[in-house]
């Protein structure tokens, strides 16, 4: 009888399991050092191969900024066995996605392709990593596109202008002070043989995870991982220096710019918020969703729909590691509709500080929060990143459950707290841009 | 059979139960491959639940039919306002429609899109408010909440409001493509002009909703971890009887005149112009599709494509890329090839456009171009399957091939084996008119977004073609 029982329990314990939601990530070095990552799904015929670098730009040396970012571009430029946009001929071909991107603490490039193709994006991604081609010609002309796109959009584009200003200012001192593209005039002073010594920094398998999430078989996976990745050079597993939360800023910032020709006015609020690595990012960025998302957006409903202003509302976030910044830009015709949204913004955000929100709200921002982490676990890519970045933080796999209960615990408390650390006077950058 | 366990000595009838129980589980296990449940509700809503126990939320689409192919300027200013009224964001901000409450407390999450056959609502939610779901669908089909004042407003800032968080460029563009294959639409004046919304009243409003947001004019799609058999009766007991009507018409199928016409939209704004090129094709539940779109892959597609082949080529398309939408209707699909491009580049843009098509007559689309396509949409659909609004598209295109012909050859798998090539050839022959006629025109439908005197500048040879139309 108790054998039976027993018998029945373990037949029990897998249907348990198997009810949970909870998402499985396992993980392996090579001799090497380069860290696999391993997050399987099988209800989909797709896999998504990503390289996360552990270095961003953030670690530059400060003569040599801009160097990152562009290797965001030489990274599509072909190495030793592939021409330039090989790789994404290669993928597209097959029906997939590649996309990639360089940002201050990390690097993540990534394709997304039918499963049994996985093979390919391993060979693509090893050859990246072996051989990036890094001669004098392509390193110029990729040089010269940044110069040319990025000095087009400053000339043309008051609003890009004021943002690059708005961000210096809320990271004040800080690595992320200066724009991801570096100073113009150094990057184009820069020596190609610079840029080539110090990608050794970048690819050093020391401070790379290759994370595959989607449907895979196993083994197969691992005999590929290991043709492709055991005969690249072993890393120096350079010490990064530990992430630290960097605190609100203490000084009150505001300044006039006046642009002739401008046809509508617009201020630019820089608020600093609080780093990815905090407790306290889940809060803040509650009050983002809340103050900001286009689908709730508070904002737009109290000066738009309450007070009738009729201004324009863009926002963003920078999501970082150590530190962030939400910008949000109001704009109109008229000035005095401006100067009357800058009186009612404060008004909300002193609010927001003493008053809960109530409970409708707090239901709705926190079942949204939860829908958009879920939605992105469920995409293969973003989980790759998700994961990535959880590892470089914390140097931990699974956070989905934790992250799923902490987001649901919130309380209007959290809020009240986090809008009276981060939505204070001083902790704000104002560029109000007027035009004639 | 519960007898006939007890009869027998215990460890055997635990080893029955245990194997029993591994059925289960192994049926558990399967379940992670999507399952497929398709109702029709007694209100005549037509149901499809793709029950997929690893989505950790729920996904659904909920499609509602407009008549397209009689669709003029004043049908769809009343559709736009409708839907504007009903979901527009700002204008129902605090809530204030049961409809917006119920949305907002399932966090937000939802958007809706229209195209000339249908408005689709798109919506995600938790699991645990699954329950007022059926109550937001009676809402929606029941709507009458129109509020004078909201509706003057939304008149009044149509424009502004309709461009909100959206790609309006290219849902015009679409919307123009649309009118000029299907024919009844004069384009003289320019588009929906305010003078036209200005003129639309509420009672034209809540007719349309009386008429059209009926549950037999609509069909859900859902997804994600549900009892499908739970969901359908929460539906049943909700959802209004659809009201008294004459039966409704059967429907015609459009007479599709995709002869070569070139718009120009004229858009105020700084920003680069856009260029969408639309060519026609079967509907998706058609065979038929599959070598229209391996020709459109052949001269489009990125970077492998004809109009990427030649040095010149390359040359003229450096810094650009084409994407491509396809857009899915009742009758026919549309391929939507766009991209931005500076003034001075549009004119030779097109003109490559033109001679690679015209080359095809030439050089016709050999066979490793022909295998590489297939290939890529072979690759497409299974990338596909891992973006959750996505794979729920094939069920809606199954649902739209019902009882015509081209339901009984479903797109699948194996239809990639039958794509016969001579059948691409011919195909690209009918979408693009690549072999040279006597007494036709060319095909395509081309709309250039962006301000009409640097566009009109900017063209030499197809100046003449072109039609200017102002937007208000």
């Amino acid at each position: 009888m108790i054998k039976a029982r027993f018998f029945l329990w373990l037949l029990f314990v897998p249907l348990i399991h198997l009810g949970g939601q909870t998402l499985t990530v396992s993980s392996f070095a090579l001799p090497n050092g380069l860290r696999v990552i391993l997050a399987p799904s099988n209800n989909v015929q797709a896999a998504s191969v990503c390289v996360y670098h552990m270095h961003g730009a953030r670690l530059e040396p400060p003569d040599a900024r801009g160097i990152s970012y562009l290797f965001q571009y030489l990274m599509f430029d072909g190495n030793e066995n592939l021409e330039p946009f090989d790789h994404v001929l290669f993928i597209n071909k097959m029906g997939g996605i590649v996309s990639g991107r360089v940002d201050y603490d990390n690097a993540v490039f990534y394709d997304l392709l039918p499963a049994q193709e996985i093979n390919q994006a391993l060979w693509l991604e090893s050859e990246r990593l072996k051989s990036l081609r890094l001669n004098d010609a392509n390193i110029d002309y990729q040089k010269n596109q940044i110069i040319t796109r990025i000095s087009r959009l400053l000339e043309s584009n008051p609003a890009f202008r004021a943002q690059t200003w708005v961000n210096a200012q809320v990271f004040e001192g800080s690595a992320y002070e200066t724009p991801l593209y570096g100073d113009l005039s150094r990057l184009r002073s820069l020596g190609n043989d610079r840029i080539r010594d110090y990608y050794q920094n970048f690819q050093n398998l020391g401070n790379v995870l290759l994370i595959i999430s989607g449907k895979f078989d196993i083994n197969e996976l691992r005999s590929g991982i290991n043709k492709f990745f055991q005969d690249i050079p072993p890393g120096r597993r350079a010490p990064n220096p530990a992430f630290s939360a960097q605190n609100p800023r203490r000084f009150h910032v505001a300044k006039n710019w006046l642009l002739p020709g401008l046809k509508k006015h617009f201020i630019v609020y820089g608020i600093k918020a609080p780093a990815k690595i905090g407790y306290n990012f889940m809060y803040f960025d509650f009050l983002r969703t809340y103050l900001t998302d286009p689908r709730l957006s508070r904002l737009d409903h109290i000066l738009n729909t309450v007070n009738k202003l009729d201004v324009e509302i863009e926002s963003g976030f920078t999501d970082y590691m150590e530190a962030n910044c939400l910008t949000v830009q109001v704009s109109s015709p008229k000035r005095f509709s401006l100067e009357k949204a800058k009186y009612i913004i404060e008004k909300e955000f002193q609010a927001l500080a003493s008053i809960p929100i109530s409970n409708n709200d707090l239901r709705a921002v926190r079942s949204l929060m939860e829908i958009d982490f879920l939605k992105g676990m469920v995409s293969l890519e973003e989980r790759c990143q998700r994961i990535g970045e959880f590892y470089h933080m914390f140097g931990e796999l699974n956070f989905f459950d934790v992250h799923l209960r902490r987001l649901r615990r919130i309380t209007p408390y959290d809020i009240i707290e986090s809008a009276k650390k981060y939505l204070g006077k001083e902790n704000q950058v104002i560029l109000n841009v007027y035009g004639d | 059979m519960f007898m006939a366990i007890r009869k027998l000595p215990l460890h055997r009838a635990g080893c029955l139960m245990g194997g029993l129980l591994l059925l289960l589980a192994s049926g558990r296990v399967f379940a992670a491959e999507p399952r497929l449940f398709s109702f029709a509700t007694s209100k005549g809503l037509a149901v499809k639940i793709l029950q997929d126990n690893d989505l950790p939320f729920i996904h659904a689409q909920l499609l509602i039919y407009l008549d397209g192919s009689t669709q003029n300027y004043a049908s769809l200013a009343i559709t736009q306002l409708a839907v504007m009224n009903m979901f527009d964001r700002s204008l129902n901000s605090p809530p204030s429609s049961s409809l917006m409450s119920l949305l907002q407390r399932q966090g937000g999450d939802f958007l809706v899109e229209q195209n000339p056959e249908f408005v689709k609502i798109s919506m995600n939610l938790l699991p645990d408010r699954l329950g007022s779901f059926s109550r937001l669908l009676k809402e929606i089909f029941t709507y009458q909440s129109f509020h004078l004042n909201r509706f003057n407003l939304s008149k009044e800032k149509f424009w502004p409001l309709y461009m909100k968080g959206r790609d309006w460029k290219k849902e015009i563009a679409l919307m123009l493509a649309y009118q000029q294959l299907i024919g009844n639409f004069y384009f003289s004046r320019g588009f929906l002009l305010q003078e036209i919304i200005n003129g639309i009243n509420m009672a034209q409003v809540r007719s349309f909703m009386l008429k059209t947001f009926q549950p037999d004019n609509a069909l859900l799609v859902l997804k994600g971890k549900v009892n499908p058999y739970f969901v359908l009766g929460m539906i049943e007991k909700d959802l209004p009887s659809p009201d008294a009507q004459p039966a409704r018409p059967r429907r015609i199928p459009p007479q599709i005149n995709a002869a070569r016409k070139i718009f120009i939209l004229n858009v105020n704004g700084s920003e680069m112009p856009m260029v969408y090129w639309f060519d026609v094709a079967p509907p998706a539940a058609d065979a038929a599709l599959l070598p229209y779109a391996i020709g459109n892959f052949s001269l489009f597609g990125f970077p492998g494509g004809r109009i990427y082949h030649s040095e010149r080529n390359r040359f003229l398309m450096e810094g650009y890329k084409v994407d491509t939408d396809t857009i899915h209707l009742r009758d026919f699909t549309l391929f939507c090839n766009y991209l931005r491009i500076n003034y001075g580049d549009l004119e030779n843009f097109l003109l490559l456009v033109e001679q690679e098509r015209k080359k095809f007559a030439a050089r016709p689309i050999e066979r490793k171009e022909y295998l590489d396509a297939l290939n890529h949409y072979i690759g497409q659909a299974q990338v596909r399957t891992s973006r959750f609004s996505q794979d729920l598209q094939a069920e809606i295109d199954r649902f739209h091939g019902q009882g015509t012909k081209a339901a009984a050859s479903r797109p699948g798998p194996e239809l990639f084996q039958e794509v016969n090539f001579n059948r691409v050839l011919q195909a690209m022959d009918e979408q693009m008119g690549i072999r040279p006629r006597t007494g036709t025109r060319e095909r395509g439908i081309v709309v250039l977004v962006g301000n009409a005197d640097q566009i009109l500048n900017s063209l030499k040879f197809l100046k003449t073609e072109a039609l200017e139309l102002p937007m208000d």
